[in-house]
Parts: C-alpha cells; structure tokens; sequence
C-alpha cells in the first residue's frame, strides 16, 4: 500500500485533487460547483449592468470613494435581486465548506497519518517551523474556510479542494497553476536556478513552477504548517521535486540575492498593508541583482467606479476577505518602488487579475 | 365576415387579463415568491429520487446483485458522468434561474470563475 492510498482511496478527480469520501458527498459538492457557475459566475457582467443601471436610475454618484460607496449600498441591497444574490452567494459558500470538511473528516485519521508519513519521503522535502511565532492577522477566517488556514490541520486538502469547487473548474488538472507558472517573469540574461512562490498553499502553483523549470530549484513557502504538509504530500504523489518550508514571507530564512525569481499569486490581498511592504522588503533582499518578481493579484483602486469598489467591500465582508479593501486601496505600486524595484509592464491578457512585475536592478 | 373584420373584432381579448403570461408575485419581497417556487420545485424533484432509489434497490436486491456495496465506493463511468453533467447544469438552471429573472439573469450562460 502507498503512504497515500488513504488520501485517494476512490482515485482523484479532475487529475490532481484527492476524492471526496463517497459519490454521494461528491454529488453534493458537483451540484455547488455546478451551481456557482450558474447563479454566481454566470450572474456576473448581467448582474453588474443592471446594478449599475439601478446606481444611474437613482442619480448616485459612480465615483468610488467611500461615501459614493455606502450611498450605492443602500440603493443596491434594496433591491430583491441583489438581496438574493448575495444570500445565494454566501449559502454556496457555506455549503461547498460543510461538504468538503465533513467528507474528509470522515477519514481524517488515515488522511493525517498518511501526511505524517509522506514528511520523511521524497521526491524534495518539506520543513515545519512549529516554534515560529504566528501574526495575529493569520487567524481571519479568509474565504470562510473553517479553521482558516493555520489552525486546521486538514486546512491543506480543505483549500485545495475548495479552490477547486471555487474556480468552478478553472483550476482542474492544475490548469491554472500551469498558466501562471509560464507567465512567471524570468531575469532578462534567462538564468534561473532558484525559484520562490510566496504563499504557496497547497503547492499547486508550486509544482507547476517546476514543470515549467524543470531544471531550477524550486521552493515554495507559507506560514501554514497544514498548507505545506499537504502540499509536501500532493508534490510526492505526483513524483515532482520541490521544496515546502512553513516560512513567513515577511521574515525569510534566506540568505541575500538568492532566488532568480520570485512568484506571489494571490497573497498581497490576503495580508494587511504593514506585512505586505516587509514582504516586498524581504523579496527584494533574497532576489539576486536583474531577478525578477512577479505579483499576481486583485488591480489597485485606478480603474474601478463605485460599483466595482462595493462589490469588493461585499466580498471582503461577506466572504472573508478583511484585508481586501485595504489592499485596493494601499496603492502597492507605490511600496514597490519604495523598497527598490523597478516595474516593467505586464500583459494584462496574460493574468488571473492583475500581474505587476517588479525587477530588482543590477546596480544599486 | 371577412378576415380583416373578425381580427379587429377580436383585437380586445389581448387585453383581457390572463392573455399574456405574466410574473405575478405575492410578497411584499419578491424572493419569498421565488423561495417557494424552487422549494416546491425541489420537492417533486427529490420525491422523483427517492421512489426511483427504492425501487431500484429492490430490484437489485431481488436479482442477488452486489451493486448497492459498490455505490458509493464507485463512480459512474465517463459517458453516464457526461450526460449528469449536462442534466445537472439543466437541472440548476430550471430550479433556480428564476431567481434572477428581474434583470434577465435567467437566461445568463453558465461559466466559470473570471480568469
Ligand atoms: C490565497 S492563498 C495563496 C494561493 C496560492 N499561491 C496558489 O497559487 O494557489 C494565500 C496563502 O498565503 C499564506 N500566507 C499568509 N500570510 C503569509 C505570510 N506572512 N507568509 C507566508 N505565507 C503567508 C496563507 O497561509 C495562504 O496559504
């Protein structure tokens, strides 16, 4: 038996996530993925149009600022529409929780043990950090996901397969972690032995910045023992080498001018502005001379009227995203420059949401 | 009677009420009338289930099969998960669409997540 059969005892789906633990749960959970596709993603640009109708009907301002933007709530959520996509919004999301976490818990000791067991094997390793001290901001609950992703030790499986279930297929067969490890910028002279993904999680991202640089080191970190235990486990059963280490990105156990390049997918939005600029500072210093970052992540308050503005406060307050609004409107952009780097345009068409790339320059 | 005649003699049940279908609601708060549509629509629907469920477990009972063993450790094969797919998205679309039927929401295309 491999240290793993207990993960995917019914086989995986969608070619990388562990099976749920009967057809019934993973009928369940097919229905809300199905379902969010419909009644949220599909809703989407109608939703948005009339929404913005409704704002121009009632004469509200479309500037974003603050007071434009409670204005805007009180004349959206009056409306029975929007009332019921939001409460349809937040039901889905707790449902594709409760029947992802209640399915896995009904293996949770197999599953466990098989982590434990997967810590000494290899391909590439994984290193747990348990006397490092956690930040207060990593106990938000981020997408509503229970135990967020410190403080359950199944958080790993739970996200990955949550991700699934949210992108609503996008991420399948790491389709999308395979797209975004071919956009990662590399230094311009081309040499890259070392790679870091910042905020890795499950490691999908991880694994396909691997594949893409199949003769780099890669190394992915968080500050989640669960994330890069399981993470460690996923990277193993698919024979691909990289390294997991439970690090805080604002505070990295690297020496200096260490990495070619460095990816942050999805992680800026996901701390306070006081961490991201150490995370930026800390980058920039592991990052060798001509090495490049890339950031991928939600745009910057610029190109958004009143409505895009509220519907980012609705998703922080109703999914779990405290530091979203923050992030939106901290300018990153500006703390890139500050702590040394210099910007090259990136192809908006390439990106999940917004790409920046930050190059560290050869003199300083 | 000419055709011309008996049209414009005719012009007013148009405008009776009941000739063109409309949306009546009920609530003061329109979502309390979609609630109820998709509740009672869920319940034929899972009734349906059921009854085909015993009776599918009683047929296989009946013929000595160790089918219900393998239900829930199994999957269905590639062409019946297709074809549950595509029933499944019909499905939702049936029983809930009318949710967003204000704005034309309806008859919004599944998809998934914005990339
Ligand atoms: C949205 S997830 C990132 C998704 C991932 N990059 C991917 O491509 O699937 C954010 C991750 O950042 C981690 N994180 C939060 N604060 C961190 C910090 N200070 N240092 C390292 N990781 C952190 C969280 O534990 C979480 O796993």
């Amino acid at each position: 038996m491999s240290i793993s059969d207990p993960l995917y005892v019914r086989g995986k789906i969608a070619g990388v996530y562990p099976s749920l633990s009967s057809r019934r749960d993973e009928a369940y959970i097919e229905f809300v993925e199905d379902a969010r596709n419909a009644l949220l993603h599909g809703q989407q640009a109608p939703i948005a149009a009339y929404s913005r109708d409704l704002l121009k009907k009632a004469g509200a301002s479309m500037t974003p600022d603050k007071a434009s933007c409670d204005a805007a709530e009180k004349i959206l959520m009056q409306d029975p529409a929007l009332k019921t996509y939001y409460r349809v919004k937040r039901s889905l999301q707790e449902s594709f929780w409760n029947g992802i976490r209640s399915s896995f818990n009904m293996r949770r000791d197999a599953i466990l043990a098989a982590m434990d067991a997967a810590v000494t094997k290899g391909p590439g390793t994984v290193t747990l950090d348990p006397d490092m001290p956690m930040p207060e901001y990593s106990q938000a609950q981020i997408h509503l996901q229970p135990g967020a992703y410190a403080y359950e030790e199944l958080g790993g499986l739970f996200y990955d397969y949550g991700l699934k279930v949210f992108m609503g297929g996008a991420a399948d067969n790491d389709n999308l972690p395979k797209m975004v490890a071919r956009i990662v910028r590399v230094p311009a002279d081309g040499k890259v032995t070392r790679v870091l993904d910042l905020g890795c999680s499950a490691g999908a991202t991880t694994t396909a910045l691997k594949l893409a640089h199949p003769d780099a080191e890669v190394t992915g970190i968080d500050i989640a023992a669960p994330m890069v235990r399981y993470a460690h486990l996923r990277a193993v059963e698919q024979n691909i080498d990289v390294h997991f280490k439970q690090m805080n990105a604002e505070k990295m156990a690297f020496p200096d001018n260490h990495f070619d390049a460095v990816l942050s997918m999805l992680l800026f939005h996901e701390l306070p502005p006081e961490a991201s600029r150490r995370v930026l500072e800390e980058s920039f210093r592991v990052l060798r001379p001509g090495g490049a970052m890339t950031i991928l992540d939600f745009t910057s308050v610029d190109d958004r009227d009143v409505y895009n503005m509220w519907f980012a406060e609705m998703d922080s307050k109703d999914n779990g995203e405290p530091f979203l609004p923050p992030f939106v409107r901290s300018n990153i952009e500006k703390t890139i420059a500050a702590v040394g780097f210099k910007m090259e345009p990136f192809d908006p068409k390439n990106s999940l949401r917004t790409g920046r790339v930050c190059i560290k320059p050869l003199q300083q | 009677m000419s055709k011309k005649n008996g049209a414009d003699e005719l012009a007013y049940v148009r405008d009776l009420p009941g000739f063109k279908p409309n949306n009546p609601t009920y609530f003061e708060q329109e979502a309390i009338d979609h609630l109820i549509g998709i509740v009672l629509e869920l319940g034929g629907e899972l009734w349906t289930l059921r009854d085909r469920m015993a009776y599918m477990e009683e047929l296989l009972r009946d013929s000595g099969s160790k089918v219900l063993e393998k239900l829930d450790a199994g999957r269905p094969s590639d062409a019946l998960q297709a074809k549950l797919s595509a029933e499944r998205k019909e499905f939702i679309s049936r029983v809930y669409s009318r949710l967003y039927s204000r704005y034309g929401g309806d008859k919004a295309q599944h998809t998934t997540a914005p990339m």
